[in-house]
């Protein structure tokens, strides 16, 4: 339920819109229609859509911020004498020799520096974007993993019933069972020991396939349940029978018949468990068991703000503020989805 | 001892402490609150009263057969004491030996294998019982039997392998003979060893009751030979050092001028630095955080005082992995560091420096000129990159190994960043600090370069020089990281750890020393600071005395007469 | 329902036996480097390294290991690998203030949330709706890590209004500081769940308020405030009050590890991050036991309440 105090609980939260839209979408295909013209409507939730794919735009253009305007690396330290910068006429140390760093220079210092530098001396609007590459990078590809997962889980347990359901269920028992944020913990620092070798895939514990890994199997239960409950009930209703009738295999109606009557429960969760997965990365870094460094990601970099929280609090506000921004964009379109999926939600209160 | 400040804490307690204490005290009940009575005034500081001091992280046992941190050993070293010990001074008087429970420095024969000393008569542990010659072998021997970070320097002594082996408390060490008549206490060695004096000077050797049990203690300490005793210990939050009134004086280990010293556990350093600041707090174990460094050398000069400790931190180079094995590849990496840009990674608590042995040790011969330049000016990029380009080695795949604390990781961000900048294809491993050690000291690692540090355990350079030894290389546990096994320094070094005299050894550590720096055995880069920072409470001028060894001395901390408590 | 009682029983047990298992599992089974050569420290040589191995018993099998484990778990004499501190008593010094910090966060949170959601409901649509639906959403979007720091920065450190971070006993310190310590912490950690909880009410208020009973209720003439309160409310307020039920649980149990961490409040979940980066194995085992049982108990006792507030749910 809730993952901790990091992270959202999404299964209630999400739930209560979860069940019902599947029925009116099995009857045609015209809620599509309804729910993009509704989605259209909400300008809210397009402008903070637009302003997500505008970090997304923003994180990938950071080589070219790097090379054309700040003209350093996401990970290159100056704390030499021959790393000063001039602003306003005057030479500066972009870290004083009590390991102090500037503030933000906007573009007083000719693009060097506009959010400031870190104790390492590096430029923390290029390790910015650099780091939100890394945050939506995982973000996305951990939700990606557990939409996979919970599907297969939640199809296979809820169609098959009996001793796969049995299986299934009572593994998702013993995940829910662990808080979160412990077992990602767990997983975090263990593989990033050792890393990960199967087979003939090797990763190196300082991967970020790691933490994406952990993050995208700890997220699973939120949404095979639903899933599963969604698909008991399915399995029973007349167009299953029917497609049974016709002699379909268990895997054409599994894919044929049953995914596309639970799209919108993996639609309405989409967004949740992105943004929950951002933050969970967030957390895991900030914990020092997700990202490794070098390495910059909006966790990462809180993490060491923290010590120079009082003479460099720019370290804390700058990632700090975007990873809000952005779960917040992520947050404010999932809701207008889900308000265009559900007619309910806009029923207004009879007076 | 390494890495003695905060070993025990976790990025956790790091990520806290930046936060720290607003204008609060009584936080976890126990630690604030002024204290302090009243005591006659003398000179400068006056007699009595209670003092309340601030650790970081609980130490790790509060029992002198098992400590082995910093915060251990400050408050261990003034309620047990060995059978030598050192001078409650500063400075190179602090660092010297003298006789502590035994009447006399040891008289050494039998080419320096056997060590003969007598214990002093009268002297009674903190609980009236009397000290017998026979508690010194039973003390050795739960060191070794709660195997203690600290067995290892007792395994020279004939039969401690084989007690350890048996594995049986009761079991008998041969190489110690104790006579409870006469006092007298004989030990025999395997081998000669210029530095076993100061072995038995370590809080591990300290005398406890032969009817101690073998278990750790740290709930409830053994009573102890010593100016202070330990009371109401809070599990995990504090303990008090009280006058222990059993204890008559041993010269150079002076009774206490306090009457207590309370000290509490407060993990946001934050806090502990503002608690200062207010006088609510009298002294804190670890210095300013950077972060706070400012304000407190800015307004509080006149109570904080930065002083190098007996450390050095370095780069390993592993010499049997490529490309470390090449001399000229080492140097490059030493003309490349900048270790004016290293010191700022410690907020500025770092004494930048070119030798291995830190400036405090006997032994120590400053390198001048220092062959890869000036340290804390710039480096020698240039230089660098051509040594590694004539090596062949440029765009080699480098893993740089670091753990997750401070100064560990930014520095070795810090040397990734560079050895990229010198030509190498470097990547960075951080690992656990619970695990690095043992990670980048195990053979199979095959770990290249990364960061190091040491802390003196005693005053004497064999310290420092075993972790270059080509003896002490083993395949797990491995201290030499490097692999450093020069044959001219191994030869230097088994001469002058045989040699009891340190006057006449000195010398020859100074040699190995700079044969190290010139031959790039490792590349050290500095020695760490530490501060104090009292209270105005505290009398600052005449009591805070920083022993070489022990930091603070609490039997000489004091507070200001006439001071308001 | 005696049968359905013990089923619920023996799968508790069975799930945080499993609990247990994996989390030994992960340990013992993916490379975190040798207890032995950690617990032998700094100066160690092989014999005692291979001493450590044999009394620790690291060189058993691993069922073996695992069942002298836990059987020094139950039998409260566990003890960490690093400096053998005894691991229940430190649990139940850490368990005070995981307690304080989810009561009063549990209690803020469910009153708040509920409240908002309700007034959100009643005013859908208007600017007031949409404005609190906003910060809501924020309240979900920021961290507790971000949300903690600045707060004790600025509320705590700047302003010097609060103490920042630590925790204080009430038995030692007195009612007024454990309440300054705490009050910091329990806004931070419930302001995550007020965003959910508002939410969770507002839809389903919105849901039951068009049920055929509401209009019902709504045609006989009662009040708009009667039909709201009575029959709306008491409807809507049982899927929140199972999942409060749930967060809570979750939160006594140390999954506020974050918001400890941040405020430094040395409680449960703190502890269990300082072990696992010490890979120490004990702790970690038994605060994740401690924290399952909560799950699991918590789970449970919320199934019961829900089907004893709502007549259609049948437990079989």
């Amino acid at each position: 339920m809730a993952t901790t105090d990091s992270a959202t609980q999404l299964p209630d939260f999400a739930g209560a819109y979860a069940d019902s839209p599947a029925e009116e979408i099995a009857a045609g295909t015209s809620p599509w229609r309804l729910a993009m013209r509704r989605l259209r409507r909400n300008k809210v939730a397009l402008a903070f859509g637009a302003l997500f794919l505008l970090i997304v735009a923003l994180a990938l253009a950071a080589p070219l911020y790097a090379d054309h305007v700040a003209k350093t690396g996401p990970n290159s330290q100056h704390l030499g004498g021959g790393d000063q910068i001039e602003v306003d006429g005057k030479k500066v140390d972009p870290v004083a020799l009590d390991g102090v760093p500037i503030g933000p220079q906007g573009f007083k210092a000719g693009g060097k520096y506009v959010l400031g530098a870190d104790g390492g001396g590096r430029d923390v609007a290029v390790r910015l974007l650099y780091g939100a590459r890394n945050s939506l990078f995982i973000g996305v590809v951990a939700t990606i993993i557990t939409v996979l997962l919970a599907v297969l889980l939640g199809l296979l347990a809820g169609y098959y019933r009996g001793w796969v359901d049995a299986v299934i269920s009572r593994l998702m028992d013993i995940l829910w069972a662990f808080p979160v944020l412990l077992l990602g913990i767990a997983l975090g620092v263990a593989l990033a020991f050792g890393g990960v070798e199967l087979g003939p895939i090797a990763i190196r514990g300082n991967s970020l396939w790691i933490p994406t890994f952990v993050i995208g199997f700890v997220s699973i239960v939120y949404l095979a349940r639903p899933i599963r409950g969604q698909v008991l009930s399915l399995r029973e209703k007349e167009f299953v029978e029917a497609a049974r009738a016709q002699g379909a295999s268990d895997r054409r109606i599994m894919i044929g018949e049953l995914l596309p009557n639970v799209a919108s429960t993996i639609l309405v969760f989409f967004p949740i468990l992105l943004a929950n997965a951002i933050l969970l990365e967030a957390a895991l870094s900030f914990l020092g068991a997700g990202v490794q460094a070098p390495n910059a990601s909006w966790g990462t970099m809180l993490g060491e703000a923290y010590k120079l929280l009082i003479t460099a609090p720019h370290l804390t506000l700058v990632p700090g503020l975007m990873l809000v921004l952005t779960v917040l964009a992520v947050n404010v379109f999932g809701d207008g989805v889900r308000d265009a999926l559900d007619p309910r939600a806009t029923i207004k209160l009879e007076r | 001892m390494r890495s003695t400040l905060r070993t025990l804490m976790g990025l956790m307690a790091v990520l806290v402490l930046a936060l720290g204490a607003a204008a609060c005290g009584g936080d976890d009940g126990d630690d604030g609150g002024g204290g302090g009575g009243d005591g006659a005034g003398g000179g400068g500081g006056r007699t009595g009263g209670t003092a309340i001091v601030n650790y970081t992280s609980f130490p790790d046992y509060m029992d002198p057969a098992l400590s082995y941190t910093l915060e251990g050993w400050n408050s261990l070293w003034v309620v047990y004491t060995p059978l030598l010990a050192y001078r409650h001074e500063e400075g190179a008087a602090g660092a010297e030996l003298i006789p502590g429970l035994a009447e006399a420095l040891p008289e050494v024969t039998n080419g320096g294998k056997t060590y003969k000393l007598k214990l002093r008569q009268g002297l009674k542990y903190s609980d009236g019982s009397p000290v017998k010659a026979s508690d010194f072998e039973h003390s050795i021997k739960r060191v070794l039997n709660l195997e203690s970070g600290g067995s290892a320097f007792y395994l020279g002594i004939i039969g401690a392998e084989d007690y350890v082996k048996k594995g049986k408390p009761k079991g008998d060490i041969k190489g110690i003979v104790t006579d409870d008549s006469t006092g007298d206490i004989t030990i025999n060695l395997k081998d000669a060893d210029g530095s076993f004096q100061y072995v038995l000077a370590m809080n591990f050797a300290s005398l406890v009751p032969s009817n101690t049990p073998f278990e750790n203690l740290t709930k409830d300490p053994p009573p102890g030979v010593g100016p202070f005793k330990f009371e109401n210990m809070r599990q995990s939050r504090g303990y008090d050092l009280v006058r222990n009134e059993n204890y008559t004086p041993i010269e150079g280990i002076p009774e206490p001028k306090l009457d207590k010293v309370t000290v509490s556990i407060v993990k946001n350093q934050q806090r502990q630095v503002q608690d200062v600041i207010q006088n609510k707090v009298d002294w804190i174990i670890d210095p300013p955080a950077p972060d706070q460094m400012r304000e407190v050398k800015a307004k509080y000069s006149d109570r904080f005082e930065e002083y190098v400790t007996n450390s050095t931190y370095y780069y390993f180079m592993n010499e049997r992995v490529k490309p470390f094995d090449d001399e000229n590849v080492r140097k490059a990496v030493n003309f490349a560091l900048d270790k004016r840009a290293l010191a700022k990674r410690f907020g500025g608590l770092l004494e930048p420096g070119c030798n291995f042995l830190p400036p405090g040790m006997k032994g120590y011969e400053k390198i001048d000129p220092c062959p890869y330049g000036v340290p804390g000016e710039a480096p020698d990029i240039e230089k660098a990159k051509q040594l590694i380009e004539e090596a062949g080695v440029k765009g080699d795949k480098v893993t740089v190994w670091a753990n997750d604390e401070d100064p560990s990781k930014p520095t070795g961000e810090y040397l990734q960043d560079v050895l990229k900048q010198i030509g190498f294809d470097a990547e960075l491993r951080i690992v656990e600090a619970s695990n690095y050690f043992t990670t980048i000291g195990n053979q199979r690692t095959k770990s290249q370069i990364g960061f190091a540090n040491w802390f003196q355990d005693f005053p004497h350079p064999r310290n420092f020089m075993f972790l270059v030894q080509g003896s002490s290389i083993q395949n797990t546990n491995n201290q030499n990281y490097g692999n450093v096994d020069d044959p001219e320094i191994n030869r230097l070094l088994d001469q002058a750890n045989k040699e009891a005299d340190l006057e006449k050894a000195a010398p020859m550590y100074a040699q190995v020393d700079k044969l190290l720096v010139e031959r790039a055995h490792t590349a050290p880069y500095g020695h760490r600071k530490l501060a104090n920072f009292t209270s105005e409470r505290v009398d600052f001028e005449n009591c805070t005395v920083t022993h070489p060894v022990y930091e603070l001395d609490f039997t000489q901390f004091c507070l200001a007469s006439g001071g308001a408590s | 329902m005696a049968a359905y009682v013990l089923r619920r029983v023996f799968g508790m047990v069975f799930v945080l036996f499993a609990v247990s298992v994996l989390v030994f599992l992960i340990f013992n089974v993916l490379p975190n480097g040798d207890p032995a050569d950690r617990m032998a420290g700094k100066q160690a040589r092989p014999q005692v390294v291979e001493a450590i191995r044999k009394e620790w018993g690291f060189d058993k099998p691993l069922p073996f290991q695992y069942t002298k484990t836990m059987g020094q778990l139950f039998g409260g004499d566990l003890v960490s690998q690093t400096n053998q501190v005894n691991v229940t008593e430190e649990i139940m010094r850490g368990v005070p203030r995981t307690l304080s910090l989810a009561i009063g966060a549990a209690i803020i949170w469910f009153v708040v949330g509920v409240g908002l959601g309700l007034f959100t409901a009643v005013r859908v649509g208007r600017l007031s709706d949409s404005g609190i639906t906003v910060l809501a959403l924020l309240g979900i979007s920021v961290p507790v890590f971000v949300l903690g720091a600045l707060a004790n920065y600025y509320l705590g450190y700047r302003l010097a209004l609060f103490p920042n971070g630590g925790y204080a006993e009430v038995g030692q310190a007195g009612l007024w500081e454990w309440l300054k310590h705490m009050i910091l912490p329990w806004l931070v950690l419930a302001s995550l769940f007020i965003g959910i909880y508002s939410r969770v009410v507002r839809s389903t208020v919105l849901d039951t308020i068009n049920d055929d009973y509401v209009r019902t209720a709504r045609a006989k003439g009662l009040s708009e405030r009667r039909v709201l309160f009575r029959h709306v409310l008491r409807n809507s307020l049982i899927p929140v009050v199972t999942l409060w039920g749930l967060d809570f649980g979750l939160m006594l149990g140390g999954g506020a590890i974050l918001t400890e961490t941040v405020f430094d409040l040395q409680g449960v979940g703190q502890y269990f991050a300082e072990s696992i980066r010490r890979f120490d194995v004990p702790p970690v085992l038994a605060v994740t036991m401690y924290g399952a049982f909560f799950v699991v108990v918590f789970n449970t006792l919320v199934d019961f309440v829900y089907a004893a507030l709502d007549p259609r749910v049948r437990l079989q």
